[in-house]
């Protein structure tokens, strides 16, 4: 069952001020860095939320961010819509699609569950991949970012960029943690606990799963739409299995249903990887090295591990404990 | 197309081939899953291994059969040294953690190639015994091919008999249907988990010294196969042996007469059966147990 | 090695030939490649060409100090374009090298074109790079994905060839190489009779496209692949049994240096075309592959040429006394030298290199295979195809 706990808010704080001074402090590298940063977080975040409280491990949410990527792409690029109705369209195709994955995939558990989202993810792939429309293996170029020059602000500014991609990941945040704590967000999680229990109840599991998996993948859009305008290039590589394989990995490094632990891992696994980048091209063993660490060491991740320990010491601040592994250190 | 019968032949046999190949990979992974409830992604960083060392084996020796011999040997040492140091302690973390751990290790198998072999794809000759073609029925056919599906057969042949003869087999057959009951019956599971882990893993690195002259050794080459390796396995119905047969053959005639007929749809062809089949069987055509 | 920053002084070098000019422009160069995932292996190439290109001819810049800073693009495009930010935008790099894969280029092209920094590419060889989406700051040293198949029409027709199959992997490069090669093999008189783009990097088994190539009664295979499928594709085109009824052509990087060894006996025969091979007759090249073995253990391959002519034509525009971003770019265009892989130039109108594409065929040398050249096409010249600077 998911709490809004003082633990969690306080940690949301301090994560969200150390972005914003993190912004203010660093050079253009490491501004896009934050960018990607929050862009993933909101991926983990709609993985956690299928992951963590639904049970439903995904292996397809790189493809559902790439889905939302080519539909903010081709509404802006193909059909010359603004930026608005692109983050739209990215919205419900990443919606859509992952409904349509949940509610065929529903009927399956564990290791098939993975599989089947694995084989949606692939074919999703192989499809923006071959399809001359979507540009194919060469991606699509010529995004451009949403106009949000009526309300002040330049987003075509990398700090401008980096602080919009941060209150969306915080909103999407909130949007997850509401729904979580709401009716349906219980129910998904009494599903997971039991199943057959929840069907005898006379709920009807498939639908619920399909809608979690669907809003999941809506936030996952979101984050496509963002991507595509960070790098204002779409490409077929965004779909692929092992990013949805490097999500995961975020998500268990930060602590798989807590929430709070996707975005740490999203911003420990990136920063991670840039400073063991800069002094070996061998990232892809350290990174390997320190996700099986994590899984032996019990699995709980980095907030899991705060959580457990705050709830073994009792009540006290928690500021100094959630300070580890925020992007400030970079 | 001239689309004659020896035109279907071959293609037949190139299907088989492929299927063969297939089976040898998703076997080991397959009875791995079934017997311990193990998900093991580094499947295809094994077979990967077993590619690279028989490089080096048959470079070193002079023969192909030196790679033939220790491949299988070097990947089970590995196996072991997996075993004990994860894979025990992961068999019952769940299907998330195990998929995790592994994803973890083919992360560190990857490096490991590319600080051991260099970026540099390699390649690797047939056995003399079996290089050039046979003529039979009419067609011309690459021996070592042929080669490939005999040693296919033979492995499953092997196998039917120890699952179904042996004394190990019948263990291995109680632990799959009931682990927990086999062993309350006084049987030492554990042993027959690890007998079975270094099987799957020599047959996996078996399949990389068998394909390393067929294909190009690269560092990528484990991750390339993965995928297809658990497609057959969960389309098979994990843990079945007849499941990794009937799987094998599925994929690798679709992949085959896929790529004859609708080239452009073979790339989506199997992620689609894959979907139809979990949608219709969700626990695979032929699940190991009811 | 990525942290790795490399200082070339010509000033400590050659201090007694060449009086130092007391305010001599230092350069910072941007060098942008793969250094892990698929292409590392040509990242790595590139980066010794490069750097054994400044080292040789460190003395003809008047003083001027280079340094290079190196980033991973990891050959994703998303990767690609957060380094290019960083290289321009924080290290303020004068120029940048490097890029190896089509797809981080085109991700990249937007950004650079509107910084207005000049970019040599060392290795990307989408045609439209230097063709609808061409860019004045971007100068392409390595060659283009027509420019190495377009002389093999007329020549494979020459010799008595008319009908062709043709097989590539299903992407951009793939396309293009083959579309190239069939337009010119048609039009020089020939026919195409069939061909299949085959998954890309998924594709480990040709057998059924190579039975179905052979069922077509081609007299003659024409084929792109490159790396890990270029080696699976000619041991098993060698396997079945192929070549004695049907040769192999291709584009060269299927027989490519860097790996045909891997290949072995069954890419003996083949006959492809490139803009560089190591066994080219002249004083340049023989001195190139010198020293490029001499310094790094292996001979060079058309990818370590790419390299130390990216340096090359960067040593040629510094000489031109451009000090800024603009006037690099602008120098770039012009340059002109001589190669080990002959003469080279810029073509104005496009960016895109003019350069020499050599048919060779594999043949067995001493212990390894080599190359032996059989024809030359002498300054191949892409034509303008959309590109507006």
């Amino acid at each position: 069952m998911f709490h809004q706990t003082p633990l969690k808010t306080g940690a949301v704080l301090l994560l969200a001020t150390a972005a914003v001074v993190y912004a203010f402090t660093t050079g253009f590298f490491g501004l896009e860095l934050l960018t990607e940063v929050a862009i993933l977080a909101i991926v983990a975040i709609a993985l956690d939320l299928v992951a963590g409280y639904g049970g439903m491990v995904s292996l397809c949410h790189g493809a559902l961010y790439g889905v939302g990527a080519y539909a903010f792409a081709s509404a802006t690029v193909l059909l010359g819509w603004g930026g608005g109705a692109g983050m739209a369209m990215a919205v419900a195709g990443g919606g859509a699609f992952a409904w349509l994955i949940g509610a065929v995939s529903a009927r399956t558990h564990g290791i098939f569950f993975i599989m089947a989202t694995l084989a949606f993810g692939q074919m999703a792939y192989a499809y923006f991949f071959d399809s001359p429309l979507f540009g194919g293996s060469d991606g699509m170029p010529g995004i451009a970012r949403l106009d949000l020059s009526g309300a002040g602000l330049d987003l075509n500014d990398s700090r401008g960029y980096a602080l919009f991609c941060t209150v969306l990941a915080l909103l999407a945040y909130a949007l997850a943690a509401t729904l979580l704590r709401s009716g349906f967000g219980r129910t998904l999680v009494g599903i997971r606990a039991n199943e057959p229990r929840m069907r005898a109840l006379g709920l009807p599991v498939w639908r619920h799963k399909a809608a979690a998996f669907g809003t999941s993948g809506a936030l996952a859009g979101l984050a496509g739409a963002l991507a595509a305008q960070h790098t204002m290039y779409v490409s077929p590589g965004l779909l692929h299995w092992t990013v949805s394989g490097e999500l995961l990995i975020m998500v268990i490094l930060g602590g798989l249903g807590t929430l709070v632990g996707a975005v740490l891992g999203a911003g420990v696994l990136v920063f991670v990887k840039h400073e063991v980048a800069r002094f070996t091209d061998h990232w892809h063993m350290v990174v390997g090295l320190v996700l099986i660490a994590t899984v032996l060491s019990g699995g709980r991740g980095i907030f899991g591990q705060i959580e457990f320990l705050w709830g073994r010491r009792g009540a006290r601040r928690p500021e100094p404990a959630a300070t580890e592994g925020s992007p400030d250190h970079a | 197309m001239t689309a004659d019968a020896s035109f279907w032949i071959v293609q037949t046999l190139n299907a088989l081939q492929l299927s063969m190949l297939l089976f040898l990979l998703s076997v080991g992974l397959t009875v791995i899953f079934g017997l311990l409830h193990f998900v093991n992604l580094a499947h295809g960083s094994l077979y990967a291994l077993g590619a690279f060392v028989g490089v080096s084996a048959s470079a070193f020796a002079g023969s192909y059969w030196a790679a033939f011999a220790v491949a299988p040997v070097a990947v089970a040492l590995v196996g072991i040294v997996l075993y004990v140091a994860l894979i025990r302690r992961m068999r019952n973390a769940g299907p998330m953690n195990q998929v995790l751990v592994t994803f973890g290790l083919i992360f560190v198998f990857l490096d490991l190639f590319r600080l051991g072999w260099g970026d540099i794809p390699l390649g690797m000759a047939e056995p003399d015994l079996f290089s050039g073609r046979t003529e039979f029925l009419g067609i011309v056919y690459p021996t070592y091919r042929l080669f490939i599906i005999g040693l296919g057969l033979v492995v499953l042949a092997a196998l039917s008999l120890l699952l179904s003869r042996t004394q190990l087999g019948a263990i291995v057959r109680a632990g799959v249907d009931n682990g927990d009951m086999a062993a309350c019956l006084g049987i030492n599971v554990e042993r027959v988990f690890f007998v079975v882990f270094c099987l799957g893993c020599a047959l996996a690195g078996l399949a990389g010294a068998v394909a390393a002259p067929v294909l190009s050794v690269t560092t990528d080459m484990g991750t390339a196969i993965l995928i297809p390796t658990l497609v057959v396995v969960v389309i098979g119905g994990l843990g079945s042996l007849r499941g990794a047969i009937a799987g094998s053959l599925l994929i690798g005639f679709v992949q085959t007469f896929g790529a004859v007929l609708a080239p452009q749809a073979a790339a989506v062809a199997v992620y689609a059966l894959l979907a139809v089949v979990l949608i219709l069987r969700p626990a695979g055509l032929f699940p190991a147990r009811g | 090695m990525k942290l790795s920053r490399t200082w070339l002084s010509a000033a400590a070098a050659l201090m007694l030939a060449v009086p130092a000019t007391a305010h001599a422009k230092d350069y910072k160069v941007g060098l942008l490649l793969p250094y892990s995932g698929v292409y590392a292996a040509l990242g790595k190439e590139i980066d010794q060409g490069f750097e054994l290109a400044l080292q040789t001819r460190l003395g003809e810049m008047a003083g001027s100090k280079i340094e290079i800073v190196r980033e991973d693009t990891e050959v994703k495009p998303p990767v690609g374009l957060a380094k290019t930010r960083k290289l321009i935008l924080q290290d303020q790099v004068d120029v940048m090298v490097g890029i190896v894969s089509s797809g981080v280029l085109g991700a990249i092209r937007d950004f650079v074109h509107q910084s207005g920094t000049p970019l040599i590419v060392a290795n990307a060889g989408n045609d439209d790079a230097t063709g609808a989406r061409c860019s004045r700051f971007i100068t392409r040293v390595s060659f283009s994905n027509g420019q190495v198949n377009r002389p093999m029409g007329d020549w494979l027709y020459n010799k008595g060839v008319r009908k062709v199959y043709t097989l590539a992997p299903d992407y951009a490069a793939g396309h293009q190489m083959i579309e190239t090669f069939s337009a010119a093999f048609k039009a020089a008189g020939g026919t195409i009779v069939g061909g299949e783009f085959t998954p890309f990097r998924t594709t480990k088994d040709f057998g059924p496209y190579l039975t179905k190539a052979q069922s077509a009664g081609p007299d003659a295979i024409f084929v792109f692949y490159a790396g890990g499928e270029a080696i699976s594709f000619v041991k098993q085109y060698a396997s079945f049994g192929v070549a004695d009824s049907v040769p192999l052509y291709g584009s060269g990087f299927l027989t490519s240096p860097l790996y045909v060894n891997a290949e072995g006996p069954a890419a003996k025969g083949v006959v492809t075309s490139l803009h560089y091979v190591p066994t080219i007759e002249s004083p340049e090249n023989a001195a190139f592959v010198k020293a490029f073995s001499a310094a790094y253990g292996h001979a060079p391959s058309e990818y370590a040429v790419q390299g130390y002519d990216a340096g090359q034509a960067l040593v040629e525009a510094v000489k031109s006394g451009a000090t800024d971003r603009a006037a690099l770019a602008e120098a770039l265009g012009k340059v002109r030298f001589t190669s080990p892989r002959g003469p080279v130039e810029i073509d104005p109108a496009t960016n895109n290199i003019v350069q020499n594409i050599y048919i060779y065929e594999t043949v067995q040398g001493d212990g390894t295979l080599t190359q032996k050249i059989l024809d030359v096409a002498k300054a191949v010249r892409d034509p303008v195809s959309g590109c507006q600077k």
